[in-house]
């Protein structure tokens, strides 16, 4: 390990970071199959450097949107009881099977994930003022509009459910899962989706440190690696969230989506 | 002259919206003083893991690069046990700092719940008391099953 090499994995993690930070996807979707292909990590390694890279920005993230009051943190709470069981239960399956399978599996999650990028272009946030209440109700305010937003939970069990399987792929392979957990927690639980990106992104933190220590018992996590991603990763989800308030472009979308694309095509003839 | 207490120095423009959806039971976050004390808890612990993982880390890359040898290959293949080892022996280097920053990132969720937990108990919310154990002890169940 040279130390030209750890300013490499720095700048991997801060441009990967930048990118799933402007694009509200995370880090991991593009740090794992960089991380695999281009400095030829094994599979495992660049999962477990994926998931303490998702704690990092996952807790900074939720640090601010916690004070803010965006954070449904009752329905957090309640969410993360399934996340978790399905981060444990992905990251031991995870251990059991194969660098190759792994690959094989990333590979068919980032084509899932490009299709759901453009498929989200076309979507907008779906929010009914509803005045039910309950234990996991919220309000917030939206410093965007000005307005308070007043909110109820619906169909809590389907989205315990949805999070569990959200949780299975983040244990699994080192994503946060919150394209897939963010717009079910919209649509079916009626969750505003600023509210909900928000609760997603502080679940995520709990959600990856549920598998990370299955990966630190099985030699995965290598300090030098995952130290320098991890770091990465956090400065550039910050700088992420600063370009993605000035450049707000589906083109960017697009491309990203073409290039998640041919990553996975990549992944796939390794 | 001093300074002033006086509520118009703090005036919400939406506490009229506030206090409706506090009068319909609506909101649990925008609520009373205990329920922004569970946020700010959660908030505090979540800023104090991230920030003292994050300057062990940079401690330690600094303090490999500063040392000028690259560390060696061994170090890099750790075994967990190892790991674990060199964080309570006597020479501090590098790699050990790194990996105790590490260490302080992965505990930083636990940090988070149980702060979680402690700040509903400080509201007498007991259901969520109870959520927020389940959901510690599932993680700290991975953590004993793991490094068993």
């Amino acid at each position: 390990m040279t130390f030209t090499s750890l300013l490499l994995l720095l700048l991997a993690g801060v441009v990967t970071g930048t990118i799933g930070a402007m694009l509200g996807l995370g880090g991991g979707v593009f740090l794992v199959p960089f991380l695999a292909l281009a400095f030829g990590l094994p599979m495992h390694q660049a999962i477990a450097a994926s998931i303490l890279a998702i704690i990092a920005t996952s807790s900074a993230g939720a640090a601010m949107n916690v004070e803010r009051r965006i954070v449904n943190l009752r329905l957090g709470m309640t969410l993360e009881t399934t996340t978790v069981i399905g981060a444990i239960l992905g990251g031991v399956t995870a251990n059991l099977l194969s660098g190759d399978v792994l690959t094989e599996i990333f590979a068919s999650l980032l084509l899932l994930v490009s299709f759901m990028m453009i498929w989200r272009i076309r979507q907008r946030g779906v929010h009914e003022e509803t005045h039910q209440g309950g234990a996991l109700a919220a309000t917030y305010r939206d410093d965007s509009t000005g307005t308070i937003v007043s909110y109820s939970v619906r169909r809590v069990p389907v989205v315990m459910l949805i999070s569990l399987v959200a949780g299975n792929i983040s244990g699994l392979l080192g994503v946060g899962g919150g394209i897939f957990k963010v717009p079910s927690m919209n649509i079916i639980g009626g969750i505003p989706m600023k509210a909900a990106t928000a609760t997603s992104n502080f679940m995520i933190g709990v959600t990856a440190a549920a598998s990370a220590f299955i990966y630190f018992a099985h030699g995965h996590i290598n300090p030098l690696i995952v130290a320098p991603a991890a770091l990465g990763v956090l400065s550039g989800s910050y700088l992420g969230i600063l370009l993605g308030r000035r450049i707000r472009s589906h083109v960017l979308t697009w491309v990203f989506a073409i290039v998640l694309l041919l990553i996975s095509i990549r992944m796939f003839l390794r | 002259m001093g300074i002033c207490h006086c509520a118009a120095a703090h005036f919400d423009p939406n506490v009229f919206a506030i206090a409706y959806a506090r009068q319909n039971g609506l909101d649990k976050s925008v609520d009373d003083s205990t329920h922004s004390k569970v946020e700010r808890w959660t908030s505090i612990a979540l800023r104090v893991g991230v920030w003292s993982s994050a300057t062990l880390m940079v401690a330690g890359l600094l303090m490999v690069w500063v040392s000028g040898s690259t560390p060696s290959l061994a170090s890099e293949n750790l075994s967990p046990g190892d790991l674990l080892r060199k964080l309570f022996s006597s020479s501090v280097d590098g790699v050990t700092l790194i990996f105790s920053g590490l260490l302080v990132l992965m505990l930083t969720p636990f940090l988070r719940v149980l702060t979680a937990a402690v700040g509903f108990l400080a509201e007498r919310d007991f259901k969520f008391v109870f959520i927020s154990l389940a959901v510690l002890s599932m993680l700290l169940g991975e953590l004993f099953f793991s490094l068993r």
